[in-house]
């Protein structure tokens, strides 16, 4: 019996070609290679965690949406959870979910919602990023992702209730652009608040039809005093102003704020023409007179930055007690404040300039000094040892 | 015996020496063309808006700074000598960090001047020049006593800024190699203090901190190693590869004649 099988295996090689023999050798060698690569670090879920804090207003701005890593999106958000932070922000580009019209790729928003889920912290999403198809003049290749033609503001309302009913429940607040009175952040043109107002309006309604209990953040502007007319932008108090009187008001259940202190304490008394963390207070005064007056708003970047070079940047040192003292600061004084989030906690790569200085963790994950420091605050611990040398010679 | 396959040998000797002449021909016509020395394209052409349109960024003391009516700094110089080489005029378009590459990609600016490191996740949109600045970490430490490498810290004191890069690569060394004392200070100069008093036997700062603190201390006789590297560079846009080519060569003639030398002493 064996030797019949034997003999028809022989038979069976004679027939196949040489060549077939060393494809299928060729092959075996292939797959015993792939099964000894190393796999990949795995991200699991893992137990459903909770924010242990004190301090619920403590929120960051994250950036994990270019992170390609599914362990390091997971690993920042274990980590902010640990820090005592229950709200992130977070940018979700239209320009990555939508490439082609009408086709969604969630995946990358998918796996951030999943994960901030499972780690018990809550998402603010910004909108923005216009993706090519959507630019009038793509071929000419000189508009940037920021430029959204009026043309093209339906489809984008479009896409922002696509999100809000996708993540109903779970990510409920929307900021509708990003400091639109940029030239920069507007596609390079002139900063239009009446155009802005006719793209919150154009986004309001589809993304409540989308999800009812979704709160629309008017974007927040850069701090800036550029005059009337300048070609980089407009001063952000005439621009919300300007914003009010364009009727946008009925178009935002949130106002967005950017409020930075720069070289300035966060106790320094703000003015039209200063730059400082409570110029909060001078647009929440303006929104006073013209908006509900319980209308909220949300701080969704702010802090200090400390850069060796930077004319607008502090010491690390300092950069740790401002922000605590911002944080004290705004619970004593703003009973208008739904969050206050500070920017940023991580990059996936370094940009090797002054944006770098306002991290809380490096790339490669290295806990800042500042974390620590708002960690103790948001979790009520007691902190007391000295942290640096006093200055030789003294 | 049969003379055929011989004749075929030869043959195919033949044949392939006639084809390896022509390609060596081929060759070395290829290199000898490509060493003449043409004109490149003429100035206007390269800066169609008839003068060098710089980004900058003026926030970054001693690279450039902004008043209320002028710029001065380093690569302000630097961006002012470029187009003196190139032979042509040249204008600064002061803007946010967040705007320079974006800048360049909607044709605002020729280039961009503005301690920007090769990033790789720029390349497709972006050609850098060499480098014209290292501003990585150095560790400084007295002549007499040298520390070139983290390796020599063992059992020494290293003085840094505490919550600066510095703290950041003192505690990845720490890690590293057998223990050495750290000394975190408010700021930069008080660590390079402490090693010129002798509290510590090495300073870790960037290299642009130490460059304008041993200004002030020129007879202290000092090391200085680069223990890590941020280089900068100039940036413009891809598909402007003969512009890209006249500033690369205009930078590297300042290079040689030692003017970038020059307008470095004269900030750092």
């Amino acid at each position: 019996m064996m030797s019949l099988m034997f003999a028809k295996f022989r038979t069976l090689k004679t027939h196949i070609p040489r060549w077939w023999i060393w494809y299928y050798r060729a092959l075996l060698a292939g797959i015993i290679l792939t099964s000894l690569a190393p796999v990949g670090p795995r991200a699991p879920l893992g137990m459903p965690q909770t924010v242990e804090t004190v301090k619920p207003e403590v929120c960051i701005h994250t950036r994990l949406i270019d992170e390609v890593y599914e362990w390091k999106i997971q690993r920042s958000l274990q980590l902010i959870r640990e820090m005592g932070a229950n709200t992130i922000v977070e940018f979700f580009p239209w320009a990555y979910i939508e490439r082609e019209k009408g086709n969604y790729d969630w995946a990358s928003a998918d796996m951030i919602a999943r994960h901030a889920r499972n780690q018990g912290i809550k998402i603010i999403a910004r909108m923005g990023l216009v993706p090519g198809w959507a630019r009038s003049d793509q071929e000419e290749g000189t508009t940037t992702l920021n430029y959204l033609p009026e043309d093209s503001f339906d489809d984008f309302a479009t896409f922002v209730a696509a999100f809000a009913a996708r993540y109903a429940g779970e990510i409920d607040q929307i900021i509708i652009w990003n400091e639109p009175n940029l030239s920069f952040e507007w596609g390079y043109r002139a900063v239009d608040p009446a155009g802005y107002a006719r793209l919150l309006q154009a986004v309001y309604a589809p993304a409540h039809a989308a999800n009812p209990n979704v709160l629309i953040l008017a974007a927040p502007l850069a701090p800036t005093l550029e005059p009337q007319g300048s070609p980089n932008g407009l001063n952000d108090l005439l621009y919300l102003e300007a914003l009010y009187q364009a009727g946008a008001a009925d178009y935002f259940d949130v106002l967005a704020v950017h409020t930075y202190g720069f070289t300035e304490p966060p106790e320094a008394e703000p003015g039209e023409n200063i730059l400082n963390f409570r110029r909060a207070e001078l647009l929440h005064d303006i929104m006073q007179r013209y908006d509900n007056p319980q209308k909220p708003i949300s701080i969704t970047e702010s802090g200090w930055n400390d850069s060796p070079r930077w004319t607008k940047a502090v010491r690390p040192a300092q950069r740790i007690q401002y922000t605590i003292n911002a944080f004290q600061y705004a619970e004593q004084n703003w009973d208008w404040l739904d969050k206050l989030c500070v920017w940023v906690f991580r990059y996936p790569a370094p940009t090797f300039s002054y944006p770098d200085y306002f991290t809380f963790v490096t790339p490669d994950f290295q806990l800042k000094p500042i974390y620590y420091a708002v960690q103790a605050y948001a979790r009520g611990w007691e902190t007391s040892e000295s942290l640096w040398m006093p200055a030789p010679g003294d | 015996m049969d003379a055929r396959p011989w004749r075929l040998a030869i043959l195919s000797l033949i044949c392939a020496l006639t084809v390896w002449i022509w390609a060596l021909g081929g060759v070395l016509f290829w290199i000898r063309w490509n060493a003449i020395e043409r004109p490149g394209p003429p100035v206007r052409e390269l800066f169609p808006y008839g003068e060098m349109r710089i980004g900058v960024d003026a926030s970054n003391p001693p690279f450039a700074v902004a008043t209320a009516d002028d710029l001065f700094g380093f690569e302000i110089d630097l961006g002012r000598a470029l187009a003196e080489e190139i032979g042509i005029s040249v204008r600064f378009i002061n803007m946010g960090y967040d705007g320079l590459y974006d800048s360049i990609r909607a044709d605002q600016v020729d280039m961009v001047i503005s301690t920007l490191t090769m990033d790789p996740l720029r390349t497709n949109d972006v050609r850098y020049t060499q480098p014209y600045f290292d501003a990585g970490l150095v560790l400084v430490s007295p002549s007499s006593k040298p520390i070139v490498t983290m390796s020599n810290l063992s059992n020494q004191v290293l003085a840094y800024e505490y919550g600066s890069d510095a703290d950041s690569a003192a505690r990845l060394w720490l890690r590293r190699i057998q223990p050495f004392e750290t000394r975190p200070y408010e700021l930069p100069q008080y660590a390079l203090d402490a090693v010129r008093l002798g509290d510590a036997d090495a300073a870790l700062v960037d290299a642009t901190t130490a460059r304008l603190y041993l200004r002030d201390y020129r007879d202290w006789s000092v090391q200085m190693n680069y223990v890590t590297s941020i280089p900068y560079a100039i940036a413009l846009r891809i598909n402007r590869w003969n512009t890209w080519e006249r500033v690369s060569l205009a930078l590297q003639s300042l290079s040689d004649n030692g003017k970038l030398s020059e307008i470095l002493k004269r900030w750092l």
